[in-house]
């Protein structure tokens, strides 16, 4: 494991953790987030906890993995952590596609929360 | 892991949490009561800085409101009617209520430094003796010890740009030029304030006024408005979005289904979502951040950049650089500076791959190598806004435009977390940049092959306009832009 300082090991069990529920029961993500929290998903955007899960649910596909390439995050000035995620997934029979997600976790009340996050599939489509 | 871990990994954290809120003070505190930039700054040899005046309001940097009190030469009003008159206004572009020119409307300062050496006229003949379009200065003065004036058109300062390092004076001394987005000089903000009075007295007793050569269609109060207000002017976001058509189209387009991922039954790649801005004000104030940053990441100069950055900024890179693998060794000059947490387990590399100051990080970008950016075809997602600062994420494209992987088209991922400083500008806090290869298909839809206009069937008036307007741009900048074309 490394000599990691604390926090970032809650952050990678964080991003870990998010991830295997995505692939397992995506109904659960809601644990993760909070009233407050807001995501961006293809350019569409969906505040709360309520709308979020919705939106998570309702993904058109019966299964999906995930595996990750890349991670990289940065404190910010108010004592967040912006945590950068690449990677490519599949989902039902579907070809391989590459995506980048980006959370900010913040600790509130000595429990890390994902506040935002930004979902989008690395799609270039100039057509 | 026993206690002494435990101590350590606090110890650290508490020294993280330090750093958060010194980070969080500093800026808070420059902000409030303007104190003047560090001498550190200065040392880093910023043209922008040196021998400026500087504001007593906030910290400078090139994307402010340029200093109040200036000495020196004033262009007449003919010099701005010169100006104006001299702009190519197709009359079918013209659009009801708007400005004419859909060009114009971004002033840009040029900044010869030690300029006061060198007389006027012999110092702009000399800039336009090298620089690929002609330009119309406007307001020429000597400031300390610069020389400076205005432009107005993306283009013309892009072009400008470039003419840095090419020109030398009589004693074989360089002549640097360098170029910054400014509000409009104030003699064309004035011009406006009393076009507007003019024009309302005019009306108001029922006659036009024909002493006056500039029509009020072609100088409207959106252009004022578009330098010194805040930026929720449609206008205002017009005038940008001419350089990111694509962001236009797509930003039009209805909400997509939510069963566009992976729709097994066609077994087709879904296609991509429009940018998401939140508001029309923090759209423009994104837009033209983007403009103005990769205009100097462009420029070969990326020097120009310590003022975009708070002092305490944080920036790292991202690569799936893989050493094994030969399709991705043209990657490995960002490789170098690449902080992949997920292979990186040196704690010491991983804290000294996260640049943290404005210094260090410019340090960082200068190394990269150079390139140039596809603004047209930016998908930016503005995820979340506080009071404080603002945070989006840019995807595209860009070339390399030296080196060994020249004309290698790349694709990015670049997060920012930035805090308004102005009504225009914005401090960078965070960077965090992801840069992969381009598969063929994106290279060939980008910097190659001529890609038709996406329809948009809601605005057909305005792709053909468009295309209108890239059209002159690439007349104006240069800039092989027949991809865009039909």
């Amino acid at each position: 494991m490394g000599d990691q300082p604390i926090w970032e090991q809650i952050r990678s069990s964080l991003i870990q953790h998010y991830y295997q529920l995505f692939d397992n029961d995506r109904t659960q993500l809601d644990t993760m987030s909070i009233d407050a929290s807001c995501l961006t998903w293809e350019g569409q955007q969906f505040q709360g906890k309520a709308a979020i899960a919705g939106k998570l649910s309702s993904l058109p596909f019966q299964k999906i993995q995930q595996s990750l390439m890349a991670q990289d995050h940065q404190p910010t000035p108010d004592s967040c952590i912006i945590s950068m995620v690449v990677g490519q997934l599949t989902v039902d029979e579907d070809p391989i596609m590459r995506f980048h997600q980006m959370f900010l976790l913040k600790n509130i009340n000595d429990a890390w929360a994902c506040t935002s996050a930004v979902f989008r599939l690395a799609l270039h489509d100039f057509g | 892991m026993g206690h002494n871990n435990v101590g350590n990994s606090l110890q650290r954290r508490a020294r993280c949490w330090s750093i958060y809120r010194r980070r969080y003070n500093n800026w808070s505190e420059q902000v409030s009561s303007g104190i003047r930039p560090s001498s550190h700054q200065q040392q880093d040899g910023d043209p922008a800085t040196n021998g400026t005046h500087m504001s007593t309001r906030v910290r400078y940097t090139p994307y402010a409101i340029p200093p109040c009190h200036w000495r020196g030469n004033f262009q007449k009003q003919d010099q701005v009617q010169a100006n104006m008159e001299g702009e190519q206004k197709p009359p079918e572009r013209k659009m009801e209520g708007e400005r004419q020119d859909e060009t114009s409307g971004s002033w840009f300062k040029i900044i010869i430094p030690f300029g006061i050496k060198y007389e006027e006229t012999w110092l702009l003949n000399l800039i336009q003796g090298q620089c690929s379009v002609p330009f119309t200065p406007v307001e020429f003065h000597y400031e300390k010890m610069q020389a400076q004036f205005f432009v107005e058109h993306a283009s013309i300062a892009f072009a400008l740009k470039s003419v840095n390092g090419k020109i030398w004076d009589e004693n074989n001394e360089r002549v640097s030029v360098f170029v910054y987005p400014s509000d409009a000089p104030h003699s064309v903000q004035k011009e406006l304030m009393s076009e507007k009075v003019e024009q309302t007295k005019v009306k108001s007793a029922g006659e036009l006024d024909k002493s006056k050569s500039l029509q009020p269609e072609e100088m409207s109060a959106n252009r004022s408005s578009l330098c010194t207000a805040f930026p929720d002017k449609s206008t205002n976001i017009s005038s940008i979005l001419e350089l990111f058509p694509k962001l236009l189209c797509l930003d039009s387009q209805e909400s997509p289904s939510p069963t566009s991922i992976g729709i097994a039954a066609h077994k087709k790649l879904p296609t991509c979502k429009g940018s998401f801005f939140g508001s029309d004000a923090l759209k423009s104030l994104i837009l033209q951040f983007l403009l103005q940053y990769y205009l100097i990441d462009d420029s070969g100069d990326r020097q120009g950049l310590l003022s975009a950055y708070h002092d305490e900024a944080c920036f790292s890179l991202t690569t799936p650089f893989n050493p094994k693998d030969p399709a991705l060794s043209s990657l490995c000059e960002y490789f170098k500076e690449s902080r992949n947490l997920k292979k990186l387990k040196d704690p010491s590399l991983r804290v000294q791959l996260l640049k943290h100051t404005k210094c260090d990080i410019v340090r960082s970008l200068c190394v990269l190598p150079k390139t140039q950016h596809d603004l047209s075809f930016f998908v930016v997602d503005m995820w979340f806004q506080t009071e404080m600062m603002i945070c989006f994420s840019v995807n595209g494209v860009f070339k390399e435009v030296e080196g060994m992987s020249q004309d290698s088209v790349r694709t990015f991922t670049r997060t920012f977390i930035a805090t308004p400083v102005s009504n225009y500008s914005l401090c960078i806090m965070n960077d965090d940049l992801f840069v992969r290869d381009a598969s063929p298909k994106e290279t060939q839809s980008t910097f190659s092959i001529p890609v038709p206009a996406r329809s948009c069937s809601s605005w057909p008036t305005l792709c053909q306009k468009q295309q209108e307007v890239v059209q002159t741009f690439s007349t104006q900048s240069g800039m092989n832009l027949q991809w865009l074309q039909k």
